[in-house]
């Protein structure tokens, strides 16, 4: 169904109040806001509106959660201020497309967070044009409309943050706080579907207690993201129960 | 409609003074930089509006109390993300807070849940009015949210507190489609007008 650009500016009431579907339809109404400035400015306002909407409900959040709060953000580490100054120009551009579409999905910060760290890990050219490389299928992940992100629990510890994009069948996978490994052991992942199980990469060493972004492509209706520790190198089919197994909704 | 209607950065400006929203930016350029001290007072200032509209929108209060701690970790996290010149850091932490609250309605373990709610949706107008606290915003949201016809006020309280798509709401109020997201775009420049003249 095509839309007349006066139908696609109507939704702006509803795209302001989270009230359309993840869909073709947000995404052609996501993709003619960054081109209409009168759109933009009237989902501000309808924001500010529902912002009012929020403080009306305000409720008494429950005892002790401002502990836990405070407690997980002493642990957690934050998203580098201001990309911009810290990358170099060449980066920059890397950066460029897809930016100012993080800025608005703001949950994805963390998987930006670790594609900084892989070029601050990066050291040799050679390392920089990987992870380069690498970053750019994660960027264009990250900047599919229907990019959805997810986090969850590891047993013994840690959180998984997924951003997945159903309709591209890809994944990119950070992790925070997974206890460290003995020496000869590896964080693998895998594609837990019914008929088979297929692994999705290593885990790359933490740093920092975060591991740089691992992307993941092939995922099928009905996958489960599956995380399990494995002799160094890898298994070939998991040999360890996994410590988290996340139903992906594809 | 006054002449004002489109310039949202008049009304930006207006509730930004009401809320004291320009302290509450400083406070997340602060917390950006690792200020926790700065933290603990955003968390105070913004926890009881972020758990109560999650809490609207989910209704399960472990579920609700879940998602507010990711959504001010995120807050924490993502502060150098924030840009004051797009909007107010109330705003913006509601938006996150809004939509996190969404995409767990929608997630599939949310699916059995809201079965349930559907059944449960009469009067939401009623529900906004018991809901709503004596506090100045609330009493502010009432009156605008009274001003407008029972279709903008439903299909507006539907979306925002029920979490509820266009879609759903459409059905739900036997109204089609078009109709809906125009009487939700008209509800909400009614409001704005009206939150905006205070």
């Amino acid at each position: 169904m095509r839309l007349l650009r006066h139908d696609l500016h109507s939704l702006s009431g509803a795209y302001a109040l989270d009230a359309l579907e993840p869909g073709a339809e947000r995404d052609r109404f996501t993709r003619h806001l960054s081109r209409c400035p009168s759109c933009a400015s009237e989902v501000r306002g309808f924001r500010e509106v529902a912002t009012a909407m929020a403080f009306a409900t305000a409720a008494e959040p429950p005892a002790g959660l401002r502990d836990r709060v405070l407690a997980a953000a002493a642990r957690t580490r934050q998203v580098p201020p201001e990309v911009r100054t810290h990358a170099r120009p060449r980066r920059t551009r890397t950066w460029t497309p897809w930016v100012p579409w993080l800025s608005g999905v703001v949950a994805t910060a963390s998987i930006v967070a670790a594609v900084l760290f892989g070029f601050a890990q990066a050291h040799t050219q050679d390392e920089l044009n990987q992870v380069r490389a690498e970053n750019q299928a994660i960027s264009l992940l990250l900047s599919a409309p229907k990019a959805k992100l997810l986090t969850y629990p590891v047993t013994h510890g840690g959180l998984a943050t997924v951003v997945l994009a159903a309709d591209r069948h890809e994944l990119a996978v950070v992790t925070t706080g997974l206890p460290a490994l003995p020496a000869g052991k590896v964080y693998q992942l895998w594609l837990i579907g019914k008929p088979k199980i297929t692994s999705a990469g290593l885990l790359p060493p933490a740093k920092d207690g975060q591991t740089p972004a691992v992307l993941a492509t092939g995922v099928a209706k009905g996958d489960a993201l599956g995380l399990t520790v494995e002799p160094a190198g890898g298994s070939a089919q998991p040999t360890t129960k996994p410590i988290l197994a996340l139903p992906l909704p594809v | 409609m006054n002449p004002n209607d489109s310039d949202a950065s008049r009304f930006t400006s207006a509730t930004t003074d009401r809320r004291g929203e320009r302290d509450l930016d400083l406070l997340l350029v602060h917390v950006a930089r690792g200020d926790t001290e700065a933290f603990e007072t955003v968390y105070d200032r913004l926890a009881g509006p972020v758990y109560g509209v999650i809490r609207r929108v989910l209704r399960d209060p472990s579920q609700s109390e879940e998602v507010t701690q990711e959504v001010l970790l995120e807050v924490w996290r993502t502060a150098a993300r924030f840009d004051p010149a797009v909007g107010g850091a109330a705003t913006w932490v509601m938006t996150i807070a809004h939509r996190r609250a969404i995409d767990r309605v929608r997630s599939t373990t949310a699916a059995a849940d809201r079965e349930h709610k559907t059944a449960e949706v009469h009067t939401p107008h009623d529900e906004v009015a018991e809901a709503v606290q004596a506090s100045l915003d609330a009493e502010r949201v009432r009156r605008c949210l009274d001003g407008l016809t029972d279709v903008q006020r439903e299909s507006i309280t539907l979306a925002y507190y029920g979490g509820y798509s266009y879609r759903e709401v459409s059905d739900l109020l036997k109204v089609t489609l078009g109709a809906i997201k125009t009487r939700i775009r008209d509800g909400l420049i009614r409001m704005r007008d009206c939150l905006g003249v205070s």
